[in-house]
């Protein structure tokens, strides 16, 4: 045990001391939001160009009344189809609706100059429907129609509460769960992937350069493995919780400078870039109501230490399980070229994981989620979509299953590790790799 | 002559061959023995047996009277010949990593460090990298982590490659003393000068096996042949012919040397005695008939021995 200490402290020191280590502490969580948070951000900021489309309205019934909005901008004309097509004005495209579009809906085209989009294609179709709608509706010859469809016309806004095991209600805000579990699972995989890769790279370093062999005369394999991969993790929850303080003290600032709103506002669009996420946020919800909800939320103490402590368990757990298989794979190779074919078993599983999350969303206490999960190469990132949701059913055996597997893991790595530090000019294949786990020591 | 080290039957198979066959030597305490052999003999795995690095399938070894056991890999030093240090850690730190990792607290590992880099020279290291090392550089800081704990056996795989004959020499002489200090060190080399210059004792192993053992006076005697070289003023003449009576034979190649020293008057001859207690007899005629200069056993280099042994092990 004294000697994995002094292993993973020379790992933890070497590491932290390194000028690339400060550097990606810096950059990491600007590349986080960049990669989360940018392209929503991107969406708001296209849409802010409005695409003008010319009307040729054959039923005099629609054209006028289309109305502008955010994307679009209409424009009645009362020349044909065949001479705006030739004149090729500079504009998005050009609608023409049919003279029988009120017997034949299907009778409205669009000719764009460019590709058009799905929300443009929605809004035109929505405005041209409620029109035709609207005016069938007046031929029934309804007195006060527009008083009564007035009054007919109810915002509903759903109030959520969940319900606790004592019957309490509390608040709960769908969007913060989303934001949260989306995060948290993120960051769950690219650490694994990371710091994986970075026990992947030092034993390959090692056994590169020959200081394996003359560390293997005062240390076991085994020790020089877990001294590795515990120095490592040491250098992981370091870096986490410097931007933990990093992201309170920005996130502070933020609010104070912005306010919450616009903050939500970023959050939300993220979130709606999700074809999933859309569909559980929906265009409805109240930005007020649900940052009342959030504000009540993320203040429930028991929500913070559920999602906090999940996080820091499965994150420690997951980055071990998947540590101790890069290190084995670390170990069967000459140099990083090698690693390509051994890293799939790796790869597969957390690719895998993070589209699961993607879906479980949906339905975060689903058959998916919960069978994903369970599954201890796939619970570290899936079960942060079930977190934010009350304590999951299973969660203290997903947990078990995670180290448990780990542990058997880091007896299977080891015993790969042992053989493997010892073969040169191999490219093993993931069989042999197999095969050396079952030789005698 | 008490063992300290015992290495007794050990057979040691990989898939699809065997490294060590039924192998067995004594190692005496206090000497430096010669682990000899060609590449893929089987010494690497040897060694890394004696290292507790692998286990062996058949076979005991004893260490200081004891089966050896994990804890005595704190008293051992090795050092490797493909080795290495971490090209971007400072020579001190890292030779202080390494100490400690033998079980050295640190005080005492960074006390011993300073009188070695004294020794060797190269105080003005310790903050330096690794990486701005030359090999030979290297070298000795390796060596220098090799010995620190004061270990009481030594493995050196080609200890001196990579070094130039002055610093060869340098450590030549670090092994010699460490021996004379109560060391007991193994030396796998391919540089049969340099054993005949440190090795006390000496084993061989071809394809496997143990092929020849034991102290490096005996094995090079044993493989004279019983060749002795005359040196003699006279007539070479008579001496010959006062000899044709004796149990003992001209080697046709020794009379080369009569033209070369015409000149001094002074001519050679080598014969081969059969039986040791005829040399007597021998040496007497020879005296009486000729003026004798010189007359000595003709020791084979171990360059010569190893070449032999391994081919006739080899042809069987």
């Amino acid at each position: 045990m004294g000697k994995i200490k002094i292993i993973a402290e020379r790992e933890f020191n070497e590491r932290v001391r390194k000028k690339s280590f400060i550097i990606t502490t810096i950059l990491m969580p600007i590349a986080f939001v960049a990669i989360m948070f940018v392209p929503a951000l991107m969406m708001n900021i296209s849409s802010d160009e409005k695409k003008e489309i010319i009307v040729v309205d054959q039923s005099g019934m629609v054209g006028e009344r289309l109305q502008d909005d955010g994307q679009m901008m209409f424009s009645l004309s009362d020349k044909g189809f065949d001479t705006l097509k030739e004149e090729n004005n500079e504009v998005f495209g050009i609608l023409v609706i049919g003279e029988d579009v009120a017997t034949n809906p299907s009778n409205v085209q669009l000719f764009t100059y460019e590709s058009s989009t799905i929300n443009i294609e929605s809004a035109i179709t929505e405005q041209v429907r409620n029109i035709i709608e609207a005016e069938k509706l007046k031929q029934y010859n309804i007195d006060d129609l527009d008083r009564i469809l007035g009054e007919i016309k109810t915002p509903v806004s759903l109030q959520v509460k969940q319900l606790n095991e004592s019957g309490e209600a509390k608040d709960s805000s769908a969007i913060l769960n989303i934001a949260l579990a989306y995060v948290f699972g993120f960051l769950i995989y690219m650490f694994v992937f990371l710091y994986g890769n970075m026990v992947m790279q030092g034993v390959i370093e090692e056994k590169s350069s020959k200081v394996m062999e003359v560390m293997v005369s005062s240390v076991k394999p085994f020790q020089l493995m877990m001294g590795k991969i515990l120095g490592i993790a040491a250098v992981a929850i370091t870096q986490f919780m410097i931007w933990v303080v990093f992201i309170l003290v920005v996130g502070a600032g933020a609010m104070s400078l912005l306010g919450g709103d616009e903050l939500l506002a970023a959050a939300q669009a993220s979130a709606a870039m999700d074809p999933a996420m859309a569909s559980m946020s929906g265009a409805e919800m109240s930005i007020d109501k649900d940052a009342a909800a959030l504000i009540n939320t993320i203040t429930d103490p028991g929500y913070l230490v559920r999602i906090l402590g999940g996080f820091l368990l499965y994150f420690v757990g997951g980055y071990l399980l998947y540590a101790a298989m890069f290190a084995a794979v670390g170990s069967a190779v000459d140099n990083e070229k090698d690693t390509n074919n051994l890293q799939l078993p790796i790869t597969i599983p957390l690719i895998l994981a993070l589209f699961v999350m993607m879906s479980a969303m949906q339905e975060p206490n689903g058959p998916l989620a919960v069978w994903f999960s369970m599954i201890p190469f796939t619970s570290p990132i899936v079960m942060m979509v079930r977190l934010p949701y009350g304590m999951p059913d299973g969660f203290w055996i997903s947990v078990l299953l995670l180290y448990g597997t780990f542990l058997a893991m880091v007896w299977l790595a080891g015993k790969i590790y042992r053989v493997g530090v010892f073969m040169y000019g191999k490219k093993p294949t993931l069989g042999e790799l197999l095969k050396w786990a079952r030789y005698k020591s | 002559m008490e063992v300290f080290l015992k290495i007794e039957n050990i057979t040691k198979q990989f898939a699809g061959h065997t490294a060590l066959d039924d192998v067995s030597l004594e190692v005496p305490r206090g000497c430096v023995y010669g682990l000899l052999g060609p590449n893929g003999a089987g010494k690497t795995t040897l060694i890394r047996i004696i290292n507790h690095i692998t286990a062996p399938d058949k076979g005991r070894v004893w260490f200081n009277g004891h089966p050896l056991s994990p804890a005595d890999v704190a008293n051992i030093g090795y050092l490797p010949e493909e080795r290495g240090l971490y090209k971007t850690m400072k020579v001190g730190e890292q030779a202080l990593y390494f100490a400690q990792l033998k079980g050295l607290s640190k005080a005492e590992a960074t006390a011993r460090l300073k009188k070695w880099f004294v020794k060797f020279g190269i105080e003005g290291w310790w903050n330096k990298k690794v990486s701005e090392l030359s090999k030979g550089m290297a070298q000795k800081v390796q060596f220098i982590v090799t010995v620190l704990h004061e270990p009481q056996l030594l493995i050196f795989d080609e200890p001196f490659s990579g070094f130039d004959p002055i610093n060869a020499n340098l450590l030549k002489n670090e092994i010699l003393e460490l021996r004379d200090k109560g060391a007991t060190v193994i030396f796998s080399t391919h540089n049969m000068a340099s054993v005949e210059e440190v090795c006390d004792h000496i084993t061989l192993i071809n394809k496997s096996k143990n092929i020849l053992s034991g102290s490096l006076d005996e094995v090079r005697r044993s493989h004279g042949g019983n060749i002795f070289e005359v040196d003699f003023r006279g007539d070479k003449e008579s001496l010959v012919g006062a000899l044709a009576g004796l149990p003992c034979g001209l080697l046709d190649e020794s009379l080369i040397a009569d033209e070369d020293k015409e000149n001094h008057s002074e001519r050679a001859l080598k014969i081969h005695i059969e039986r040791d207690e005829d040399v007597r007899s021998v040496v007497e005629v020879i005296n009486n008939t000729v003026q004798l200069r010189t007359f000595r056993e003709v020791i084979p280099s171990m360059n010569d021995i190893f070449i032999q042994a391994v081919a006739k092990h080899s042809a069987k």
